[in-house]
Parts: structure tokens; C-alpha cells; sequence
């Protein structure tokens, strides 16, 4: 038996869904967190032993497939014909959702109606008479409340759709018989329609607050979504969640995890004492020193996703994507871009698929290629190791680096526009602003565990090999004999690195080690901070003694002879090129054309090359008083980008001219 | 070879086995991303099968 559950987008379909399977798909405060369909047996618990699949539905205003994640709802109600259907109802937006709901009836499968969040309407004194309004559907409504443990009402819902299943339904409401190509047709039906849901909450509702209300929630919003002080605001959010998470809990917690991984690395290479120095290379160095130094950083990325789930959770993301809009329209992107870039900050591959519910082709193109300039959270050790070890700890590197990567998106999107010579179009992003709440703690720690588990993993798997690979390609010369100490720079690594790091040298780092550290990276980013831990022989980022990120920082600076300046350009190099093989291939996939693609990692390597060049260079003329070495070359290279980048936007041009000048093309054809 | 090296060769080899077969394993499910917080989850964004990239229906 299979159980659909539909409803309006955020009416709490997916918390529900978790509920009654056990699962922990994600659920955020905003709408359009589920664009896909999953499916899990429902607990045996709530179904008396028998087995029913529960089919969660992204969230749907319609049946009407306007958009992506409405098509799938449609097409699978349509075409799988599920054994009954509970449609979430929120509870606190009756006219809105109950439209859905009558369409949902005209199905003729069974439709159980779940009033969810019955505890915020009662709240807000609303009352609704869940008989009556059974009555006026024609099928049973039961008050639910998905986030609560005990007596939620879920029981009640999965028992009735259970006891429907298979049985006839009625619907209250049939919409006449009209040609559906016609939209002023359909205009006309679909008012009818909601005259008759509207009468049927006049009938069973009564508000003691109305909408129509300016509430305390609607005047906190007016400041929070005003374009120029919502943008500070969020400027200063983001600075307190780098600031707790990277310069003040987070190394705290990270410094006694670094202590005992130190620890174990010390006990280890102790063991290894008397072994071969190769294997001792690999194993204390290669293995535990590389994957302790990623490991490392773990708290910092934890307490970071912990509050960026807290923020998603109270709704305030979804007031930051209506402060974005318009800027984001300005510049040629869709307003909806803003999802898959705050999507992003967590992983750039779910990100760039995001992109797909952008139905332009150039829009969603164009998003594809710039959402990986917000830094992910692959990107937090990397960031966080030269902070702490150039830049005392700053709060203020995290936040450039993530506002540098929202201004690289404007900027990028403004340079595609013109290359594509596309001019300013009306695009329309709606969003629903979800309640106020406070944030479950026990979602955010459950979302910050998911993570850490997945950071976890990754640093068994990927980070580890590499870091073996890394290790001994540092360890042995092209004839397969081992180097010795101080002679690294006739490794294999080195000799391959050594190429690339000649290119790095305008930028102000280039050595093969950074080279080789930024190459590994393109493999996760995680990478970058693994290879540095290796091919330097360091693993304490994070300073032990003084617990705090500072005290050993001079020792890494010193190791990696980098200026400051030097150093953020490097982390700005990272940050902004491709961030890895996986994003390119779902780039690969989005894009469809081999064109876009390679533009898109050409796009990246530049912005990163080019961002860096000017930090370094402009940086050590106001921190020295001169040009940083390799100004020329660097200055070649990026004219070079520049006329390519003209010269790209001229055929695009060119080839407009050929397909839209007419007159042309029918003398030709003449 | 003393006893510790043996040991350490040996807990090293079974330890990248383990991540291989694991990656090997992940990627023949269609895991795009391995160690990605979102690997489970990558179904969510459009229908989805094994032998499909992911993609919504147009």
C-alpha cells in the first residue's frame, strides 16, 4: 500500500514524513527544501503491521505544473495512483492551502486531511471546526502537530487513510469542463474555485488575528527584508556565526580534539621508531598527521552548521533570499539563484542541482556555473587553518570570504550577461516567508551531526587516500628510491608540482608544496589543508598550549613563508576556483553543453587566478611599498584572460547576428 | 621487519581497503559526491534512478 502525502510547500509534509518512517530527510523553515520524491515504509508502529510506503511530494501549490517540483506532485498523483493521499494542511493558512486540497479531491483516491500545526493556530486563537469542515470536503480531518512527540494526531492520520484505502472519493467541488491551453479559462475556473474554498473558511474558521493585520512579525520583517539595512544585518549575522564558530568556540574545542590526535601521532611514529622511515612516513604522517589535520578542524565546521541550522529553522534564511532578490535580478540571474547559492554553503554539488528549477536555459546555466563561488563547507578547514595561522583567528576572514564570493557571483553574473548579450528581463520569485519560531535544538544538533558524520567519512575515505597517495609520491623519486630528508624537492610530487607552481608565482605562492596542496584540492577541498599537513610535516593548526589559534599560527606561517598577504591570496586562489571533480560533473550534468561547461571552468580558474593576483599584488604594494614578484607575467596572464573573454563574447555576438539579421538569411537562402 | 612495522603495513592496507571498497561501493549506488553531507539525498532533487543522471522530467 502506498500513502502520498502532498500540500502546499513548508505545511510541514516532510517533518511528518520523518515522523511516521524514522527517517531524517531534510526539512528546513522555508519553501522549496523538497524537490524530489522519497519513499520509506511507514513504522509498523503507526500502521498495525502492515506495510505502507509513505511517498513524500515536494510541496505543491497546485496541480497545475508551473514549476518542476509541482509536475512531480501532479504526474506521480496522477500516474501512480496511490492507495490513499494525506494532504498536510497548514493549519494557519486555510484559504491558501484548501485549493490544493479540492484538487487533490477530484482525484477519486481517498484523501485523509492532516490540519498540521494545529498548535500555532490554537496559538494565535484561530479556531477552525474540524467537523464542519469535514463535512464540507467530504473526507475525515484529523488536527495534527508534527513536530510534537506525544499526541500529534498522526496515529489518528494513518489510521483513516489506512481504513480508506482502496474506497471511492467524492469531491466537493468539480471543476467544469474547459480547455486547459486556454488560460483565461482556466483564470475564470480557478477563481470559482477559490470563491468556493473561501466560503468554506468563512463557514469553519474563525481568526481572532487577522491577516490583514500588521503583526510584530510583519514589522521585524519590514527591517529584515529593506534592501539596504536587511543586507547589513545579514553582513553582521554572518560575522557572528563565523566569529563563534571559527574564533571563539570553535578552536577552544578544537584544540583539546588536535591535543589528543597530536597525541596518538606522537605514540604512533614511537611505534614506528624503529621501522623503515618510509613506512613511518606514510603511516604517522601521511595517514594520521593528513587526516588528524582535516579531523582537526571538525568542531569548528560543526559549530558553524549547528547555528547556520538554527538560522534556517527560525525562518530567517528565507527572509535573506527576499533581501537578495532583487540584486540578483539586476544582475541577470533568476530571483530564485538565491536558493542553490545558500544552498551551497553547505555543498556545492546539491547546489548547482538546485539550479534546475530555473526554467530559463541561460538563467539556470549561469547559476549553475556561479553558485560555487559562495564557499562550501568543504571550504571551512581550509578557510579556518589561514585565519588562524596568518590572521590571529579574525572572524573577518570568514566573512570577506564569503561576501567576496556573494560580490564574484554578481560580478560573474553581470560579465555572462554581457558576453550572452542578454538584456534585463522580468523574472518572478515567490516565496513564501515562514513563520517566526524559535529554532529546535534538537533539529539543528541532529543536522549538525549528519554533517559531521559525512565530514567523517569523507576524511576516512577520499582525504586518507590522497593523503597516502600524496605521502609517498613526496617520499620517492622517479626511480622509486627514497628521498631523503631535506631533498623532498626531487620527489615526484614535487617535479609534477613544480610546473604549476611556476604559473602560481605572480600570486605570491610559488612553491610546489602549495601547488601540489591546491591540486589535491580539486580532489575535495579538504584536501588542501591534508597535502599542506603532509608535504610540511605539520598537524597542529591549532595551538595546544595556548588554546587558541595563534601561538603555533607563526610556526605555520613560518614553515609555509608566506606573507599574510601571500597567504589570503592563496585562500582566495582555493576558494574560488572549481571547488572539485564532483561539482564539475554535476556542472557536466546541469549545463548539457560541453560549451557552458568548459566556460564555467574557465570562468572559475580565472576568477581565482585573477582574484588572487590582485590581493597579492596590490596588497604587498600597500603592506611594502612594492609590486610582488612576477607582476608582469601575472599581468600578461590576465590581459590574456581578458582578451579571450572578448573574444568569446564577440562570436557569441557574431553568432546572434547570424541568426536573427533576416534579411540576411533570406537572401541567402534565395 | 620488526613486529610494529608488520602491524602498521597491515592495519594500513586493510584501513585503504576499506576506504576503496567503501568509495567503490558508494559510486556504484550513484552517490555523486562521496563524504557530501548531501550523498543520501541527492534523490531529492528529481527523479532518480541508478543509471540516470539526476534529472527533473521536463
Amino acid at each position: 500500500m502506498r500513502i502520498a502525502f502532498a500540500g502546499n510547500p513548508n505545511s510541514g509534509k516532510t517533518t511528518m514524513y520523518n515522523a511516521l518512517t524514522g527517517r531524517s530527510e531534510k526539512v528546513g523553515n522555508w519553501a522549496g527544501v523538497t524537490v524530489g520524491r522519497k519513499e520509506s515504509p511507514i513504522k509498523e508502529a503507526f500502521t498495525k503491521g502492515k506495510e505502507v510506503i509513505a511517498v513524500d511530494l515536494p510541496g505543491a501549490y497546485s496541480m497545475s505544473p508551473f514549476t518542476p517540483e509541482e509536475s512531480i506532485t501532479s504526474e506521480f498523483v496522477r500516474d501512480e495512483h496511490p492507495d490513499a493521499i494525506i494532504n498536510i494542511v497548514d493549519a494557519t493558512n486555510l484559504s491558501r492551502s484548501l485549493f490544493f486540497t479540492t484538487q487533490l479531491l477530484e482525484l477519486g483516491i481517498p484523501v485523509v486531511v492532516a490540519l498540521n500545526k494545529s498548535d500555532i493556530s490554537d496559538k494565535e486563537q484561530t479556531k477552525i471546526d474540524v467537523d464542519k469542515l469535514s463535512q464540507k470536503l467530504n473526507c475525515p480531518v484529523v488536527k495534527t502537530v508534527s513536530t510534537a512527540e506525544k499526541n500529534n494526531g498522526l496515529d489518528k492520520v494513518v489510521e483513516k487513510a489506512v481504513s480508506l484505502a482502496g474506497t471511492a472519493q467524492t469531491a466537493p467541488y468539480v471543476q467544469a469542463d474547459i480547455d486547459l491551453k486556454d488560460k483565461a479559462a482556466v483564470d475564470r475556473e480557478d477563481r470559482k474555485r477559490f470563491d468556493f474554498v473561501n466560503g468554506i473558511v468563512k463557514d469553519v474558521e474563525v481568526r481572532e488575528v487577522l491577516s490583514s493585520e500588521t503583526q510584530q512579525s510583519d514589522k521585524v520583517d519590514s527591517v529584515l527584508t529593506n534592501p539596504v539595512i536587511g543586507i547589513l544585518i545579514f553582513a553582521a549575522v554572518m560575522y557572528g556565526v563565523f566569529w563563534i564558530s571559527q574564533a571563539w568556540a570553535g578552536p577552544g574545542i578544537a584544540d583539546w580534539l588536535v591535543g589528543w590526535i597530536e597525541t596518538f601521532q606522537e605514540w604512533v611514529a614511537g611505534q614506528l621508531e624503529n621501522s623503515p622511515a618510509i613506512v613511518s612516513a606514510i603511516v604517522a604522517d601521511g595517514i594520521v598527521g593528513g587526516v588528524g589535520a582535516v579531523v582537526g578542524f571538525l568542531p569548528l565546521v560543526m559549530i558553524m552548521y549547528f547555528l547556520l541550522a538554527l538560522l534556517e529553522d527560525c525562518g530567517y534564511m528565507a527572509r535573506v533570499s527576499a533581501v537578495m532578490d532583487p540584486i540578483f535580478k539586476r544582475v541577470g540571474l533568476s530571483g530564485k539563484a538565491i536558493i542553490p547559492i545558500i544552498i551551497g554553503t553547505g555543498c556545492g554539488i546539491p547546489a548547482i542541482m538546485a539550479c534546475r528549477t530555473i526554467r530559463d536555459d541561460r538563467e539556470r546555466r549561469a547559476s549553475a556555473m556561479l553558485t560555487t563561488f559562495i564557499p562550501c563547507g568543504a571550504k571551512i578547514p581550509v578557510i579556518a587553518l589561514f585565519a588562524g595561522a596568518f590572521f590571529a583567528g579574525a572572524g573577518w576572514v570568514s566573512t570577506v570570504a564569503y561576501f567576496l564570493g556573494i560580490v564574484l557571483i554578481f560580478l560573474g553574473a553581470l560579465l555572462i550577461k554581457a558576453i550572452t548579450g542578454y538584456k534585463y528581463r522580468k523574472s518572478f520569485f515567490i516565496i513564501e516567508l515562514p513563520m517566526w519560531k524559535v529554532p529546535s535544538l534538537k533539529r539543528a544538533f541532529l543536522s549538525m551531526m549528519e554533517r559531521a558524520k559525512a565530514y567523517i567519512i569523507k576524511a576516512a575515505t577520499i582525504i586518507l587516500i590522497c593523503n597516502c597517495v600524496v605521502q609517498v609520491m613526496q617520499s620517492f623519486n622517479w626511480q622509486f628510491q627514497v628521498v631523503e630528508e631535506g631533498m623532498e624537492d626531487t620527489s615526484i610530487l614535487a617535479s609534477i608540482a613544480s610546473p604549476f607552481a611556476i604559473l602560481l608565482i605572480p600570486l605570491g605562492f610559488g612553491a610546489w608544496q602549495l601547488a601540489a596542496a591546491a591540486v589535491t584540492g580539486f580532489i575535495a577541498k579538504e584536501n588542501v589543508v591534508g597535502t599542506l599537513a603532509v608535504v610540511y610535516g605539520l598537524t597542529n593548526f591549532i595551538d595546544v598550549d595556548e588554546l587558541e589559534m595563534t601561538g603555533d599560527g607563526n610556526v605555520v606561517a613560518a614553515t609555509m613563508g608566506l606573507t599574510s598577504v601571500a597567504a589570503l591570496a592563496y585562500l582566495f586562489f582555493n576558494l574560488y576556483t572549481p571547488p572539485c571533480f564532483a561539482a564539475i560533473g554535476a556542472m557536466n550534468s546541469e549545463m548539457k553543453s560541453k560549451a557552458w561547461l568548459w566556460s564555467a571552468i574557465g570562468l572559475q580558474l580565472a576568477t581565482g587566478y585573477t582574484v588572487a593576483f590582485l590581493v597579492y599584488q596590490i596588497g604587498t604594494l600597500i603592506t611594502e611599498g612594492h609590486l610582488g614578484t612576477g607582476f608582469l607575467p601575472g599581468l600578461i596572464a590576465i590581459i590574456v584572460i581578458a582578451l579571450i573573454i572578448v573574444a568569446i563574447a564577440r562570436r557569441v555576438r557574431a553568432h546572434f547576428d547570424q541568426q536573427y539579421s533576416l534579411h540576411e538569411n533570406a537572401k541567402a537562402a534565395a | 621487519m620488526n613486529i610494529q612495522t608488520i602491524i602498521a603495513v597491515v592495519i594500513t592496507a586493510v584501513i585503504l581497503l576499506l576506504a576503496i571498497r567503501y568509495i567503490y561501493r558508494e559510486k556504484k549506488k550513484g552517490t555523486k559526491c562521496i563524504g557530501c553531507p548531501f550523498a543520501g539525498e541527492c534523490t531529492k532533487y528529481g527523479h532518480h534512478t541508478e543509471t540516470e543522471n539526476c534529472h527533473l522530467p521536463e
